[in-house]
């Protein structure tokens, strides 16, 4: 039941929406298909970047897919956690450290054990719009608990001039989702993975400016 | 205008198996230059090969089946292109971004007036009521640090895109000339068919001759040779396309020198705005082409000097 609602809401319409009227745009989203369990990790300037990446998977893939939301800014009463969660499947964590209850780091840990995708933010928050801020470091801790389950490095550009945090009106702009070759993390050093990810993005990033820009 | 009338009227019969014979001897052209000689770099001539096809395609339907499908496939296409322009224009300040839903909502405001055919609101709408509207809108957001450079720019992408384009939709609500068959819809293939035949034209003659650049600072591509060769050829071709059109066998030949001449413009006006931005393509949604502002950049010019050229002398 739920599948079939995100299927609607996404493939049916988010997708054709994004694409025809607000005009963000895929490169090598094929990336996404040759693997059944990944996390993806992408940096954040907007609510549209769930919007976005979410649109890219196939119907088999978004039941099993979580964007990691913050629990404390989804979740802050039980109607919008519960409204969170239905329509963009999320897994709400606690972002503070002295937060009772659940590890956050365990909750996405467990999702991964079932088989379940993640979709990452190591950003944390939103940020300036266009401007990349340090990754945290729990998508190292995750990846080095998990090195068997494959990270995709996505890059967004422009979703941060549509809906930049704060604003409420959404304004058509060109902008692209560009996905990375998906790896393994190869070391034990959580810092060093986190790193990793951020140099890949960063890189994606160049390369597509690159490809734009002479 | 259903199937039966549309094999009836000849002359857009006639043009739409040109423009497709067009495409399929490109196609065959290039699948056989590249089995003779596998070392030629045709991948992005067969690109634009494919792009053609599919834009070629849009296009013939979008004209065959329905007129209203034509005014809402031009008012999705200026859509875009105006989104395009917006998102490469560094010009514009950050508070400016909420001033370009305005732009965006003059949109079907235009396409409604050339549905309707009133044609002195058409021609003021985007030049005068948005020119102000746009200017006061900017102003009410209070920040007035290089308010000027704003109010030049997004009333001008808005001219480029939307008011132009809106020009090809009004062709088709222009009422019929005695003793002219093809209709809106002649002149409509017309102007589009060459001006992006002379595009075609500039780009081989400048491929096969190019020597002497005339812009080389804008456009190093763009070459005396090209360009003469181009309008000249441009020019023989619209004299023997005239039957789209009400025109003399003089007119012809003045109309398309003018298109031709025109779609240049159009081309390295919109090169030197990407080059102000550093920018190669301004997109990515017609592959080999770059952004759609790069197919339209000639359009973007003939079709407004088309079609006044056209309302002065067969309607005032």
């Amino acid at each position: 039941m739920r599948g079939i609602l995100l299927f609607v809401i996404y493939q049916v319409f988010m997708r054709n929406f994004l694409r025809i009227l607000v005009g963000v745009k895929y490169i090598n989203v094929a990336e996404l298909n040759k693997h059944a369990q990944f996390i993806l990790v992408a940096n954040h300037n907007s609510h549209i970047d769930t919007m976005a990446l979410m649109s890219a998977l196939s119907y088999s893939q978004i039941k099993k897919t979580h964007p990691v939301a913050a629990g404390d800014y989804f979740g802050s009463s039980p109607l919008k956690s519960f409204i969170t969660r239905l329509f963009t499947n999320a897994l709400l964590i606690q972002r503070s450290k002295n937060a009772e209850g659940q590890n956050p780091i365990q909750a996405m840990s467990a999702s991964l054990v079932k088989g379940d995708s993640l979709i990452l933010f190591p950003e944390g928050s939103r940020g300036e719009p266009q401007k990349m801020q340090q990754f945290k470091k729990g998508v190292g801790l995750l990846l080095k608990k998990h090195p068997n389950i494959a990270y995709i490095p996505v890059y967004m550009t422009g979703m941060g001039r549509i809906l930049p945090k704060g604003e409420r009106l959404l304004i058509p702009f060109d902008s692209y989702v560009v996905f990375g070759e998906a790896s393994y993390s190869q070391t034990d050093d959580t810092e060093a993975i986190v790193k990793e990810i951020e140099e890949k993005i960063i890189a994606l990033g160049v390369a597509f400016q690159k490809s734009k820009f002479e | 205008m259903n199937l039966a009338q549309f094999s009836a009227n000849k002359e857009v019969t006639f043009i739409i198996l040109l423009i497709i014979g067009l495409l399929v001897f490109a196609t065959l052209l290039f699948f056989i230059w590249g089995k003779l000689k596998p070392k030629a770099n045709l991948i992005e001539l067969k690109l634009r090969t494919k792009s053609w096809w599919t834009m070629a395609t849009v296009f013939i339907l979008a004209i065959v089946i329905n007129p209203i499908i034509s005014y809402f496939a031009f008012g999705l296409l200026s859509f875009m292109a105006l989104r395009e322009i917006s998102t490469i224009s560094k010009n514009v300040r950050d508070v400016d971004r909420r001033v370009m839903i305005w732009c965006y909502i003059a949109i079907p405001i235009q396409f409604m007036l050339a549905y309707n055919g009133c044609f002195n609101l058409f021609v003021i709408f985007i030049p005068v009521v948005m020119f102000i509207f746009i200017s006061f809108m900017l102003v009410i957001r209070g920040e007035t640090t290089e308010i000027g450079r704003s109010m030049s720019v997004i009333p001008t992408q808005l001219m480029l895109t939307v008011f132009s384009l809106s020009h090809l939709a009004f062709l088709l609500s222009l009422p019929p000339i005695a003793g002219f068959n093809a209709g809106g819809r002649g002149l409509l293939l017309f102007v589009v068919f060459i001006t992006e035949i002379n595009d075609v034209f500039q780009f081989t003659w400048g491929k096969l001759l190019g020597r002497h650049a005339i812009i080389p600072k804008i456009s190093p591509n763009k070459t005396w040779e090209g360009f003469i060769g181009g309008v000249l050829t441009t020019t023989v071709l619209g004299y023997f396309l005239r039957f789209l059109t009400p025109f003399s066998e003089v007119e012809s030949l003045v109309v398309s020198f003018v298109i031709a001449c025109a779609g240049f413009v159009g081309d390295v006006v919109v090169s030197a705005v990407k080059r102000d931005i550093g920018l190669k393509d301004t997109g990515t949604l017609i592959p080999g082409h770059g952004g759609i502002l790069d197919r339209i950049d000639s359009l973007a010019i003939t079709s407004v000097v088309f079609f006044h050229i056209v309302y002065n002398l067969y309607y005032s």
